[in-house]
């Protein structure tokens, strides 16, 4: 069963984001063949962006070129993918896990009347049916959906994919007209944005690496070796409930049940000892570190790896050793 | 204002998680039933607008079988919700999230909505789909992670911030909307006794769907638990620099996870 997959691009800058390139690099890999997959783009920079497309062998972009779906909300550009993928002869799209994808995804299984499913780690296409699989309780299972029916709409689970390989070509461009916005889908005004409190490194939700403090780091003079680690590797910093609770870190740096949950390539845990509040937020994280000094604390029975050992001693020596490796 | 809010019951966090027999689907036998934490948020947020804006009711819809769903129904009133309405799919739980959102979509059009509160997603399916689709479905625009909400009167229109990859984005929608929230910063309010035997009496309205006839076309064929983690392989190390040094090299070599 081969299909045509529309992969839904997001542009941050002038290029495709991250979730994005995971999308197209997973529907390359679930629909083969010249011209299975192509692309949709929305608003003023959707021209420019489309060449980004082409350099990951799309060989034709449907764009929406239309202003107003610069700070739109979500369902005035449902309406413009609904008619793309109508257009185009497209009966999947796809989209990258992110907020905007996740969004789309409901509006879109809405107006186009499809199957929809979020958060998806594995595509499968047989006998008319697409089978996915997708990680559900914070992870601690996973489930196999049957989805039925002509169209449907799927956003990737964020970071669980490679991104694709270059195969540059010159995309055709095609118009997609948005059509009549309906007022009250254009009325609500994007009025700023305060870029997240980590600084200059990845926003914890979003980052392919996490490195996360706890109550082992003794006090919030100490936090900076876990931040040191962190900017070594290029991490977002994170932090256990106890540290939160102390106000050695705003709350926006929690992960756990309370907190954000996340489920990056690497998780590395600093004196975290592993209350089962926290390993909801993080146990499926691909592959997991634990550094603490007692060596029957919970985090390890979860951890791939451990170091057991007084953390002011081994994190320093991490983040000298990964600077050195990375020739920082 | 208008505010319907739907919840949604879902296993309690340390809830022990087993497959069915068949292995198609998560065993509900014998689980205890919560409000899904975002959906509490969403509550929470109701309350609070509704204090802030006079003449304000709350309307909160859950869909899903007895008693899990009445019982969380019920919890919403003593919390403060003035009035009930029940989706009851019998004795059989509908999980395809559109046909769920379709539901009710149908529940809310029949009732007075300015505004429309969910949780972002639910902490067992975490599909995060029904906050988007009931947008689609009224017709007005969504909103999904928001983390903060106001009422300007001033103004007539509602203020919010999201939690998205760029940041908090601010920003201003007239109402009818509907909103997910991410997690409500203000700690959410307990009922209290005498409002908890109160709601036991409180009239729910009720209306029936056979989940066979909702029109699903998403199910769940196999419910797998990850095989239990056998503990971390401990790194063995005379000195930090070696245990770095070796830790490096597994996460290159071996996990390749490095950057």
């Amino acid at each position: 069963m081969t299909a045509r997959i529309l992969v839904v691009g997001e542009v941050h800058g002038s290029r495709l984001s991250g979730p994005t390139l995971e999308a197209l690099g997973k529907a390359r890999e679930v629909s083969p063949g010249a011209g299975n997959v192509i692309g949709f783009l929305a608003g003023s920079s959707a021209r420019s962006a489309a060449a980004d497309f082409g350099r990951y062998g799309v060989p034709e972009v449907w764009c929406a070129n239309d202003a107003r779906l610069d700070t739109a909300p979500v369902g005035a550009i449902a309406r413009s993918v609904a008619s793309a993928a109508e257009a185009a002869g497209a009966s999947i799209v796809l989209v990258g896990g992110s907020t905007f994808g996740r969004d789309l995804t409901g509006r879109l299984a809405v107006r186009w009347n499809a199957a929809a499913a979020t958060g998806v780690t594995e595509v499968n296409l047989a006998d008319g049916v697409v089978r996915v699989r997708r990680p559900v309780f914070g992870g601690r299972a996973t489930e196999t959906r049957r989805l039925e029916g002509m169209r449907f709409v799927l956003a990737l689970r964020p970071h669980a994919f490679p991104l694709p390989a270059d195969a540059p070509t010159n995309p055709t461009i095609r118009e997609v007209a948005p059509g009549e916005l309906p007022p009250n889908l254009l009325a609500p005004k994007r009025t700023g944005v305060e870029p997240v409190a980590t600084g200059a490194g990845p926003s914890l939700t979003d980052a392919a690496i996490v490195v996360s403090g706890g109550r082992g780091v003794r006090s919030p003079e100490n936090f900076p070796l876990v931040e040191a680690l962190a900017t070594s590797l290029g991490a977002a910093i994170g932090a256990s409930r106890a540290v939160t609770d102390a106000g050695w870190r705003p709350t926006s740096f929690q992960v756990g049940q309370t907190g954000k949950t996340v489920s990056p390539q690497l998780y590395i845990a600093v004196g975290i000892s592993g209350a089962i509040q926290h390993i909801v937020g993080m146990v499926s994280s691909h592959v997991i570190v634990a550094i603490n000094s007692d060596a029957s604390a919970p985090i390890f029975k979860v951890a791939d790896y451990g170091l057991v050992g007084d953390l002011f001693q081994l994190v320093p020596a991490l983040t000298a050793e990964v600077r050195r490796v990375r020739g920082l | 204002m208008e505010i319907v809010v739907c919840v949604k019951p879902v296993p309690e966090a340390e809830t022990r998680l087993r497959a069915s027999g068949d292995g198609t689907a998560f065993d509900t036998e014998g689980v205890k039933f919560v409000l899904a934490g975002y959906d509490e948020s969403a509550v929470e947020q109701a309350l609070l607008l509704k204090e802030a804006v006079p003449g304000s009711k709350v309307h909160v819809v859950a869909l899903g079988p007895a008693p899990r769903t009445e019982e969380v129904l019920r919890a919403s009133i003593a919390l403060g919700c003035d009035l009930a309405t029940w989706v009851d799919t019998g004795s059989a739980a509908l999980t395809d999230p559109i046909a769920v959102a379709r539901a009710l979509g149908k529940a809310v059009a029949t009732l007075p909505h300015d505004l429309v509160l969910c949780g972002k997603q639910a902490g067992d399916d975490e599909s995060g789909l029904v906050g988007p689709a009931l947008g689609e479905l009224l017709a007005v625009p969504d909103f999904g992670y928001v983390v903060d909400l106001r009422w300007d009167a001033a103004r007539s229109c509602l203020t919010f911030r999201r939690a998205t990859e760029a940041g908090l984005e601010a920003w201003e929608s007239p109402l009818p909307c509907v909103v997910a929230l991410q997690q409500a910063w203000n700690d959410p309010r307990t009922a209290k006794l005498p409002s908890i035997l109160k709601s036991r009496k409180a009239p729910i309205a009720k209306a029936v769907l056979d989940p066979a006839a909702a029109g699903s076309v998403n199910r769940s064929e196999k419910f797998e638990l990850p095989p239990p983690r056998t503990g971390a392989k401990i790194i063995e190390f005379k000195t930090p620099q070696e245990a770095a040094e070796k830790l490096v090299r597994i996460l290159r070599e071996e996990a390749k996870v490095f950057p």
